[in-house]
């Protein structure tokens, strides 16, 4: 698939089938996930994929923002402590989340290419997500990215293009 | 439905309520709006579960779930689907 295709035809899909998606296909999304930038080469990013149902239906409990029922959940971390280690103050509060929010937009991608529908959340409760998970502190979620095959495909949302961007100088 | 799969559903509901009221403090104010039409709408599915309908209730349900995602598309139309959902509610009262 051609990157513009993909990434102009990529819709956050908030209504899956019943239809669970396949180990070999989720460890691509993961694999797409892996090859996006990262400041300092750190890969400071974790990824939890959970495809149990009754987990899936604790973590919707503490996941306002995690609509329908996806079959599968990349829960995108990032490991803070590394971070710090490998990339200070600016690694940990800044590099790491962008390296994170890279990855996920990969993954998304790779989703679409795949026909597969996915759909950033950004609103999980991150204490309720690590315990549910038992994840140590310095795992820390970032973005929950529901996958599964898309039920109903939204209409594209229009694109704010004046005013955003400027050449040489900025006049806004 | 049995009592114990109405008290996880209910429970469920619960959740959703109390995390959704707990992150509505850092989130932007319109998506206070969203999650409590989107909870009528849990609670009429969870009547539903236990054979509780009613003509007045389906129809709200389905004005939601018609117009809830506009909350992400566009500021006016979500307005004009709570105002119209407002409107739906006065009348069946």
């Amino acid at each position: 698939m051609e990157v513009f295709e993909a990434i102009k035809g990529r819709r956050s899909i908030r209504n899956f089938e019943d239809r669970p998606v396949g180990k070999e296909v989720l460890q691509r999304l993961i694999e797409a996930g892996i090859w996006a930038p990262s400041g300092g080469n750190a890969q400071t990013w974790r990824f939890i994929v959970i495809t149990e149902k009754d987990m899936l239906k604790k973590m919707k409990m503490v996941s306002p923002g995690l609509l329908g029922n996806p079959p599968a959940v990349i829960v995108t971390c990032q490991d803070r402590k590394e971070a710090e280690r490998k990339g200070g103050k600016l690694g940990v509060e800044s590099v790491s989340v962008m390296d994170t929010a890279m990855a996920a937009q990969n993954i998304m991608l790779a989703a679409y290419a795949l026909d597969l529908g996915a759909c950033p959340i950004a609103s999980f409760h991150k204490k309720g997500i690590q315990r549910l998970l038992r994840l140590p502190e310095e795992i820390f979620p970032q973005l929950l990215i529901s996958v599964g095959y898309p039920k109903e495909v939204p209409n594209p949302l229009k694109r704010q293009t004046e005013g955003i961007c400027f050449f040489e100088e900025y006049c806004g | 439905m049995d009592k114990a799969s109405l008290e996880e559903n209910t429970f469920e509901l619960i959740s959703y309520m109390i995390v959704s009221a707990r992150n509505l403090l850092d989130e932007p104010s319109r998506y206070g709006p969203f999650r409590l039409v989107d909870a009528a709408s849990r609670l009429v599915e969870i009547l539903n579960r236990i054979g509780l309908r009613s003509e007045r209730i389906e129809k709200i349900k389905s004005q939601i779930e018609v117009g809830k995602h506009s909350v992400m598309t566009s500021e006016e139309e979500f307005h004009g689907f709570l105002d119209s959902l407002v409107s739906s509610v006065i009348e069946e009262i």
